[in-house]
């Protein structure tokens, strides 16, 4: 299947994987092409098999048209028609639209929507970085991430899920919604167009949760938009759903009947690129590239010994024939600690050492929600303006995404809460300390143009069953722990990115044999790689000229925060204090390993337990923090604790693991300010709502 | 007035389905469907579909509609055209057999709605007849929907999992259903170990949702089946989902190998899966596989052969002898996996017992 498509550059790179342009061979078209690494997340198959088979039963002028979709090694692909116009949100870069392009993006749109409801689905996420055009103009809904099948016409859901700012008040409310919540994201994406941002866009993205619901819906206001316009908004955004109008009445509205022709839209896409070109900004085109091979395989343990296959090599010799004699030897009560051990362990018990009574691995996890709603800063952001037909960075708004997972069952049948899925919501126990979150999503590096959000943290409410810092893993040394860290997390991808950024084949070669040799040393001697490459850290700060070369001119603080935060926090303003060096992710290595571009990854490992970076009350800096961040918000997915399986969380009440911006365990140390803002907005629900 | 209305509406479901059927049964018979009769299939099953949207506004005609649908025998014959209509009739399909299966009258007694009662005793074949929908891409989804929603009652699963061809297809409810005969291995169920390996992504996706749901809804049903049938399934399951190619079919098998291994009703499945040192070997070739997902979906199998009090003496003997690679191995598999302390605690666990384990094997 992967034959057929030739895979060209970068369009972009989304919460759920990299978007590229792509040739289908055996017709020529242009396609969009996600890759999603399965093996970058826990457990989101089913969530995508979601996406896709929703995907695959819409066949709509006014949707984006989905091709096929196929797994390859551990990607998945995702094959969507191209859509070269670029996103709504990409088109008012330039400024706001007209009036009579507004109706007529309008218009398409509510016959996309029309078409979803019909046939039972509700898109939940309808927003200008949703709607990408065509080259010819053509108007199309895309992102169906967290769309929902109904299957039954008349059902509702519960869900909380969307983007704040366009979010219906009944989905935040979860009384209930349907269709009509679309209509009410429509009607906030026609203020978009009109003004360029959605009403609110400078109220924290957490705040206005609750005032949506409680605030007279927004009206257009200005003396330059007309009657009908005026009307329409007012008509989308009535706040009580049953009152609110269905697409198929919105279609016979004078603002969208007297709508003109998409051809029209293209005046916006040349726009569009005439503000590139006056931008001057290069372009530099990430292409696709093969995930090479592995150049330092991984640790090589041998295969496992089973005797029928391989008789005795290197085992201890089987002793087949003194087994008798062993039985008659051994007393029935004879056995030590072993059995007796496994015995209390029965596999009815709870599981280990664990008191609490649902000690699930929750996998449920929001994916990162980002948000770029302008502050001050962010004028002028340049995004690759290209589009897909999938979620595309430069339309990043915060999306709240519920990803489920089946938690994993412990050891032992869990007798407490019976079997299956319940939703009864459990405990995680986290650890406390820090370990940057492999299955994350990172969408920061690929697109290094982008503005990189500021981050204002939730506090994982669930963490209170969090121990306190701790000590590693009994039996095994922090030096040990830290080297094969080390190795995996920084050594062994600067290698990889070192080795795709070679082209000259000597110099890769030298390179793969070092990469080769340090990974015998992992192998063998973990502890001395972490004190090898903390003696190359400590030297290269000591010299002043490599020092400052390497970016490591000022000293580490003894207090790192995260590496996330930190690269989060370095590119949005100077922070006050001691800045660290960049480092990375693993995700965002990973992902980037193969088509990284110039930024260099600085090796060096965020030691994992150092006390983190905690802003008393009364810290003068918080104030600042607190403006900095209150303009935008960015959610880090991270696992979260919550519900296994995919479905509808039942009970009522807000659900803090559904809501945008929460924040992944560990990085609750980020929000100090979200801590006050988040347990004033609970208690304001708890008053309004009588929970 | 009001009734003359409502005689008018009758007659238009008669005509209706009537209408339906013949264009069904047209298109069954042609190789290519005309698009004249394409298109007037479509517009009918549209129309039907409104019809039974219509359940609250005026269930009576509802009920009329679905009860001409049995009486004509429209909805298995539907189910073997679904792949044959156009794209969107095949969604308006799904939704009239789904709709339909569903319908609950006042009046009914019985566990399942009426219709699919009815259907149960005397149309089995419409069940069977949906899971081959898995044969061909354009029915996959459609069918899989409408089963998917079937199997939240039993007796559905029953007709699945103890479907035999040779013995005249899917078994009569009404009577004893014999639970203690064998499978022979060539009933619809079985078929799913192939639609899941074999079909493209969307249609193996979907049918191992099915799948899963046929294994995991109705406890005890499946604990009787697979006890019964333990051999036979688990030779399947092992070698082609477990060993399978395909990155998802494996991950995701090796997943529910786990929640049916520790799923308290299949507890003497549980016991009896653990007893093979064939199934350990094959678990422990899954913690060297070079994805960390295989890796790790493997281990929570792993652990239960490692739990398990009373070790045969065959995983004893492979545990004892790969003791002191287990040992060296455990501690850094998957170690970057620092935040789930339940993993780090169950692997601290497994590293306890296999260190304790006896020298030898010790029969118990």
């Amino acid at each position: 299947m992967a034959d057929n498509y030739q895979v060209l550059e970068e369009l972009g790179s989304g919460s759920f994987g990299v978007v590229y342009k792509g040739i289908e061979k055996s017709t020529g078209d242009l396609v969009a092409i996600k890759h999603i690494d399965l093996e970058g997340s826990d457990d989101d198959i089913q969530e995508i098999q979601q996406e896709i088979s929703l995907l695959s039963t819409c066949k709509s002028p006014f949707v984006t048209q989905y091709k096929t979709s196929f797994v390859k090694g551990v990607k998945l692909w995702i094959v969507m028609e191209y859509l070269g116009g670029g996103s709504c949100l990409d088109l008012l870069k330039p400024g706001p639209f007209s009036e009579a392009h507004i109706a007529i993006v309008c218009r398409e749109l509510l016959l996309g929507l029309d078409y979803l409801h019909q046939t039972g689905k509700i898109h939940r996420d309808i927003k200008a970085a949703n709607v990408l055009l065509s080259q010819t103009g053509r108007v199309k809904i895309a992102d169906f991430g967290v769309a929902a099948q109904l299957t039954n016409i008349k059902s509702q859901r519960m869900t909380f899920v969307g983007t704040p700012y366009w979010m219906a008040p009944e989905v935040i409310q979860e009384a209930g919604y349907d269709f009509k919540a679309d209509i009410w994201s429509l009607g906030i994406t026609a203020m978009e167009m009109a003004n360029g941002e959605p009403p609110h866009a400078n109220t924290h993205p957490m705040k206005i949760l609750f005032h949506i619901p409680k605030a007279p819906a927004p009206r257009l206001e200005g003396s330059h938009f007309s009657k009908e316009f005026k009307d329409f908004i007012a008509s989308c955004l009535i706040k009580d759903p049953d009152r609110r109008c269905t697409a198929k009445e919105l279609l016979r509205h004078r603002f969208i009947s007297r709508a003109g022709k998409v051809e029209s839209l293209r005046e916006l896409i040349e726009r569009r690129q005439l503000f590139d070109a006056s931008e001057e900004k290069a372009d530099h085109p990430k292409y696709y590239e093969e995930t090479m091979q592995d150049i330092s395989p991984r640790t090589e343990q041998e295969e496992w010994i089973f005797d029928t296959v391989k008789p005795t090599t290197i085992a201890p010799p089987p002793r087949h024939t003194s087994k008798r004699q062993k039985l008659a030897r051994i007393p029935s009560g004879g056995e030590d600690s072993p059995e007796t051990l496994i015995q209390r362990l029965n596999l009815n018990d709870a599981p280990l050492g664990c008191a609490s009574p649902g000690p699930y691995r929750d996998t449920v996890r929001r994916t990162p929600a980002k948000d770029r709603r302008r502050s001050s800063a962010n004028t002028a952001i340049h995004t690759p303006s290209g589009a897909a037909a999938i979620r595309i960075p430069s339309g990043m708004t915060p999306t709240a995404r519920r990803v489920s997972g089946q938690a994993k069952q412990p050891l032992g049948v869990d007798m407490s809460f019976g079997n299956g899925n319940s939703t009864v919501r459990r405990f995680r126990r986290v650890s406390a300390e820090q370990t940057p979150n492999s299955t994350m999503v990172s969408e920061g590096i690929a697109v290094a143009d982008m503005q990189p959000p500021p981050t204002n943290m939730l506090p994982d409410t669930r963490d209170e069953n969090s121990p306190p810092l701790t000590a590693g893993t009994p039996g095994v040394s922090k030096e040990v722990l830290l080297g094969r860290r080390t190795y995996s997390k920084v050594v062994d991808n600067a290698f990889q990115e070192t080795y795709a950024q070679t082209a000259n084949q000597a110099k890769r070669e030298a390179l793969a044999r070092v990469a080769h040799a340090w990974s015998a040393l992992d192998r063998i001697d973990p502890e001395g790689e972490f004190l090898l490459l903390k003696a190359i850290v400590e030297k290269a700060q000591s010299d002043a000229k490599l020092s400052v070369a390497l970016g490591l001119s000022t000293p580490a603080p003894p207090a790192t925060p995260s590496p996330v935060k930190q690269q989060r926090r370095e590119s949005l303003a100077p922070v006050p204090g001691p800045i660290s060096t960049p480092t990375r992710t693993p995700a965002q290595s990973r992902r980037n390993s193969s088509f990284a571009p110039s930024e260099q990854s600085t090796p060096t490992s965020s030691p994992t337990k150092q006390s983190k970076l905690v802003l008393a009350q009364n810290n003068p800096h918080l104030k600042s923090h607190h403006r900095r961040r209150q303009s935008a918000i960015v959610g880090n997915g991270g696992p979260v604790g919550g519900l296994e399986g995919g479905r509808e969380y039942g009970y009522g009440g807000v659900d803090e693991r559904k809501l945008p911006g929460y924040v992944r365990p560990g990085m609750e140390h980020t929000g100090m300010l979200a801590d006050v803002l988040y347990s004033r907005w609970m208690d304001g629900l708890r008053g309004r709502w009588g929970m | 007035m009001a009734f003359l209305f409502s005689r008018n509406r009758q007659k238009g479901n008669m005509d209706l389905v009537k209408g339906t059927k013949e264009l069904v049964l047209k298109c069954l018979a042609e190789e290519k469907p005309q698009p004249k009769t394409e298109e007037e299939l479509a517009r009918n099953l549209a129309q039907m579909k409104l019809v039974l949207q219509e359940q609250e506004v005026s269930p009576d005609q509802v009920l009329q509609l679905i009860q001409l649908l049995l009486q004509e025998d429209l909805l298995l014959s539907l189910a073997n055209t679904i792949h044959k209509l156009p794209f969107e009739s095949r969604k308006d399909t799904q939704v009239i057999i789904a709709t339909a299966l569903r319908f609950k009258t006042n009046s009914s007694t019985a566990d399942e709605p009426f219709a699919l009662n009815t259907i149960i005793s005397q149309r089995p074949q419409l069940i069977v007849t949906l899971c081959n929908g898995y044969d061909r891409r354009e029915s996959a989804m459609p069918c899989g929907g409408v089963l998917r929603e079937a199997l939240k009652y039993d007796a559905v699963a029953a007709l699945i999992l103890y479907d035999e061809p040779s013995a005249g297809g899917p078994p009569n409810l009404s009577r004893e259903l014999n639970t203690s005969a064998p499978a022979k291995g060539d009933g619809v169920f079985w078929k799913f170990f192939d639609w899941i390996d074999k079909s493209a992504f969307e249609v193996s996706a979907d049918a191992f949702n099915t799948f899963r749901e046929i294994l995991t809804r109705h406890k005890q049903l499946i604990a009787t089946f697979l006890e019964v049938n333990f051999d036979l399934f688990f030779q399947k399951y092992n070698r082609i989902l477990v060993q399978s190619d395909s990155y998802v079919t494996k991950r995701q098998s090796i997943k529910l190998l786990g929640e049916i291994l520790l799923d308290r009703a299949n507890y003497n499945i549980m016991t009896a899966y653990v007893a093979s040192g064939e199934h350990l070997k094959i678990i422990m070739k899954l913690l060297l596989d070079e994805r960390k997902m295989i890796n790790y979906e493997g281990f929570h199998v792993f652990k239960v052969f490692v739990a398990n009090p009373n070790k045969t003496v065959s995983v004893q003997r492979m545990l004892i002898n790969n003791r002191e690679r287990l040992l060296k191995f455990l501690p850094g598999f998957l170690s970057d996996r620092k935040e789930d302390d339940q993993f780090m605690d169950e692997k601290s666990f497994l590293v306890r017992q296999i260190e304790n384990l006896p020298p030898q094997p010790v029969p118990t």
